[in-house]
Protein backbone atom coordinates (compact mmCIF):
# COMPACT_ATOMS: atom_id res chain seq x y z
CA UNK A 1 0.00 0.00 0.00
CA UNK A 2 1.21 3.20 -1.30
CA UNK A 3 1.15 5.64 1.74
CA UNK A 4 2.01 9.57 2.09
CA UNK A 5 3.91 10.97 5.07
CA UNK A 6 0.63 11.58 6.51
CA UNK A 7 -0.38 8.77 6.86
CA UNK A 8 2.43 7.03 8.09
CA UNK A 9 2.87 10.08 10.87
CA UNK A 10 -0.77 9.20 12.03
CA UNK A 11 -0.33 5.59 12.22
CA UNK A 12 2.81 6.48 13.92
CA UNK A 13 0.86 8.72 16.77
CA UNK A 14 -2.57 6.28 16.87
CA UNK A 15 0.17 3.13 17.65
CA UNK A 16 2.23 5.06 20.12
CA UNK A 17 -1.39 6.62 21.73
CA UNK A 18 -3.00 3.13 21.71
CA UNK A 19 0.37 0.85 23.35
CA UNK A 20 1.38 3.24 26.02
CA UNK A 21 -1.79 4.79 26.82
CA UNK A 22 -3.78 1.39 26.22
CA UNK A 23 -1.03 -0.25 28.40
CA UNK A 24 -1.72 2.01 32.03
CA UNK A 25 -5.28 2.18 31.21
CA UNK A 26 -5.32 -1.27 31.26
CA UNK A 27 -3.35 -1.54 34.26
CA UNK A 28 -5.78 1.58 35.90
CA UNK A 29 -9.17 -0.39 35.27
CA UNK A 30 -8.26 -3.67 36.19
CA UNK A 31 -7.90 -2.05 39.82
CA UNK A 32 -10.86 -0.10 39.46
CA UNK A 33 -13.11 -2.58 42.05
CA UNK A 34 -9.87 -2.35 44.62
CA UNK A 35 -10.62 1.64 45.46
CA UNK A 36 -7.19 2.19 45.00
CA UNK A 37 -5.27 5.61 45.20
CA UNK A 38 -4.95 7.92 42.58
CA UNK A 39 -1.03 7.55 40.91
CA UNK A 40 1.13 9.92 41.77
CA UNK A 41 2.37 12.98 40.20
CA UNK A 42 5.85 11.51 38.80
CA UNK A 43 3.94 8.05 37.26
CA UNK A 44 1.94 10.43 35.33
CA UNK A 45 4.85 12.81 34.33
CA UNK A 46 7.09 9.81 33.30
CA UNK A 47 4.19 8.13 31.26
CA UNK A 48 4.05 11.40 29.41
CA UNK A 49 7.60 11.52 28.87
CA UNK A 50 7.62 8.10 27.48
CA UNK A 51 4.57 9.10 24.77
CA UNK A 52 6.44 12.01 23.88
CA UNK A 53 10.44 10.17 23.62
CA UNK A 54 8.96 7.44 21.38
CA UNK A 55 6.17 9.65 19.23
CA UNK A 56 9.49 12.39 18.74
CA UNK A 57 11.77 9.10 17.75
CA UNK A 58 9.67 7.73 15.21
CA UNK A 59 8.73 11.12 13.92
CA UNK A 60 11.77 11.90 13.52
CA UNK A 61 12.50 8.95 10.95
CA UNK A 62 10.01 9.26 9.03
CA UNK A 63 11.02 12.67 8.91
CA UNK A 64 14.06 11.84 7.70
CA UNK A 65 12.70 9.21 4.92
CA UNK A 66 10.26 11.35 3.38
CA UNK A 67 11.48 14.34 1.78
CA UNK A 68 7.81 15.74 1.11
CA UNK A 69 6.48 17.19 4.16
CA UNK A 70 4.43 20.02 3.14
CA UNK A 71 1.39 20.94 4.58
CA UNK A 72 -1.33 21.66 2.01
CA UNK A 73 -4.95 22.80 2.08
CA UNK A 74 -6.37 19.29 1.76
CA UNK A 75 -4.08 18.11 4.95
CA UNK A 76 -5.36 21.41 6.70
CA UNK A 77 -9.52 20.20 5.28
CA UNK A 78 -8.71 16.56 6.83
CA UNK A 79 -7.93 17.83 10.21
CA UNK A 80 -10.57 20.35 10.87
CA UNK A 81 -12.77 17.54 9.92
CA UNK A 82 -11.32 15.29 12.61
CA UNK A 83 -11.16 17.77 15.06
CA UNK A 84 -14.73 18.57 14.59
CA UNK A 85 -15.80 14.53 15.40
CA UNK A 86 -12.94 14.67 18.12
CA UNK A 87 -14.60 17.58 20.36
CA UNK A 88 -18.03 16.06 19.19
CA UNK A 89 -17.33 12.59 21.44
CA UNK A 90 -14.93 14.48 23.79
CA UNK A 91 -17.77 17.17 24.51
CA UNK A 92 -20.78 13.86 25.05
CA UNK A 93 -18.21 12.25 27.62
CA UNK A 94 -17.48 15.36 29.55
CA UNK A 95 -21.40 15.60 29.74
CA UNK A 96 -21.76 12.40 30.80
CA UNK A 97 -19.62 12.29 33.55
CA UNK A 98 -20.85 15.91 34.92
CA UNK A 99 -24.30 13.98 35.05
CA UNK A 100 -22.72 11.40 37.05
CA UNK A 101 -21.21 13.24 39.33
CA UNK A 102 -24.58 15.28 39.65
CA UNK A 103 -26.68 12.23 40.43
CA UNK A 104 -23.83 11.00 42.51
CA UNK A 105 -24.21 13.74 44.61
CA UNK A 106 -27.96 14.22 44.17
CA UNK A 107 -28.24 10.84 44.97
CA UNK A 108 -25.56 9.69 47.32
CA UNK A 109 -24.69 6.45 44.87
CA UNK A 110 -21.04 6.69 45.54
CA UNK A 111 -20.51 5.64 42.17
CA UNK A 112 -17.12 4.05 41.27
CA UNK A 113 -17.11 6.76 38.25
CA UNK A 114 -17.61 9.52 40.83
CA UNK A 115 -14.51 8.82 42.96
CA UNK A 116 -11.04 10.63 42.17
CA UNK A 117 -9.33 7.61 41.05
CA UNK A 118 -12.27 6.64 38.70
CA UNK A 119 -12.68 10.00 37.45
CA UNK A 120 -9.14 10.70 36.88
CA UNK A 121 -9.35 7.69 34.80
CA UNK A 122 -12.19 8.22 32.72
CA UNK A 123 -10.99 11.37 31.85
CA UNK A 124 -7.94 9.98 30.77
CA UNK A 125 -9.66 7.26 28.86
CA UNK A 126 -12.41 9.74 27.19
CA UNK A 127 -9.14 12.21 26.14
CA UNK A 128 -6.90 9.16 24.48
CA UNK A 129 -10.39 7.67 22.81
CA UNK A 130 -10.98 11.35 21.30
CA UNK A 131 -7.03 11.16 20.33
CA UNK A 132 -7.64 8.08 18.53
CA UNK A 133 -11.03 9.50 16.66
CA UNK A 134 -8.68 12.08 15.58
CA UNK A 135 -6.15 10.04 14.11
CA UNK A 136 -8.37 7.43 12.95
CA UNK A 137 -11.07 10.17 11.01
CA UNK A 138 -7.63 11.21 9.80
CA UNK A 139 -6.56 7.98 8.06
CA UNK A 140 -10.45 7.45 7.03
CA UNK A 141 -10.49 10.44 5.10
CA UNK A 142 -6.53 10.33 3.57
CA UNK A 143 -8.25 6.85 2.16
CA UNK A 144 -11.55 7.60 1.29
CA UNK A 145 -11.05 11.31 0.21
CA UNK A 146 -12.84 14.37 1.10
CA UNK B 1 3.86 16.25 -16.55
CA UNK B 2 4.63 14.34 -13.36
CA UNK B 3 2.19 14.36 -10.76
CA UNK B 4 5.40 15.79 -8.46
CA UNK B 5 6.01 18.67 -10.85
CA UNK B 6 2.21 19.74 -11.34
CA UNK B 7 2.35 19.24 -7.40
CA UNK B 8 5.31 21.56 -6.94
CA UNK B 9 4.29 24.55 -9.57
CA UNK B 10 0.69 24.46 -7.66
CA UNK B 11 2.16 24.38 -4.03
CA UNK B 12 0.43 21.45 -2.71
CA UNK B 13 1.54 18.07 -2.34
CA UNK B 14 1.96 14.89 -4.87
CA UNK B 15 -1.57 13.35 -3.05
CA UNK B 16 -3.35 15.84 -3.41
CA UNK B 17 -3.12 16.18 -7.24
CA UNK B 18 -3.53 12.71 -7.28
CA UNK B 19 -6.56 12.43 -5.07
CA UNK B 20 -7.99 15.23 -7.54
CA UNK B 21 -7.32 12.91 -10.05
CA UNK B 22 -9.52 10.33 -8.88
CA UNK B 23 -12.46 12.46 -8.07
CA UNK B 24 -11.26 12.11 -4.11
CA UNK B 25 -10.91 15.82 -3.36
CA UNK B 26 -12.45 18.98 -4.98
CA UNK B 27 -9.89 21.46 -4.65
CA UNK B 28 -10.51 25.04 -3.59
CA UNK B 29 -10.78 27.76 -6.46
CA UNK B 30 -7.40 29.24 -5.75
CA UNK B 31 -5.60 25.46 -6.57
CA UNK B 32 -8.21 25.01 -9.34
CA UNK B 33 -7.18 28.23 -10.78
CA UNK B 34 -3.41 27.48 -10.61
CA UNK B 35 -3.64 24.29 -12.06
CA UNK B 36 -5.32 25.95 -15.07
CA UNK B 37 -2.72 28.44 -15.10
CA UNK B 38 -0.02 25.66 -15.18
CA UNK B 39 -1.62 24.19 -18.28
CA UNK B 40 -2.84 27.65 -19.98
CA UNK B 41 -6.07 26.63 -20.15
CA UNK B 42 -9.73 27.76 -19.42
CA UNK B 43 -10.39 26.59 -15.75
CA UNK B 44 -13.47 24.97 -17.39
CA UNK B 45 -11.38 22.56 -20.26
CA UNK B 46 -9.40 21.26 -16.73
CA UNK B 47 -12.39 21.22 -14.40
CA UNK B 48 -16.12 20.18 -14.73
CA UNK B 49 -18.75 20.07 -12.55
CA UNK B 50 -21.42 16.95 -12.26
Amino acid sequence: MNMSYKEKSLIASLGVTLLLFGWYLYGAFSNLSLNPELPGFIEIIILIVWVVVLESIIQSVLAIKNKSQLEDERDKLIEKISYRYSYGFLSVCIWFLMVQILLDTRFDNHLMLTTPYGMFHFLLLFFVLSEVIRFGTQLYYYRKGV
Amino acid sequence: MSQQTLADKVGVTRQTIFAIEKDKYSPSLEVAFKISNVFKTPLEDVFTYD
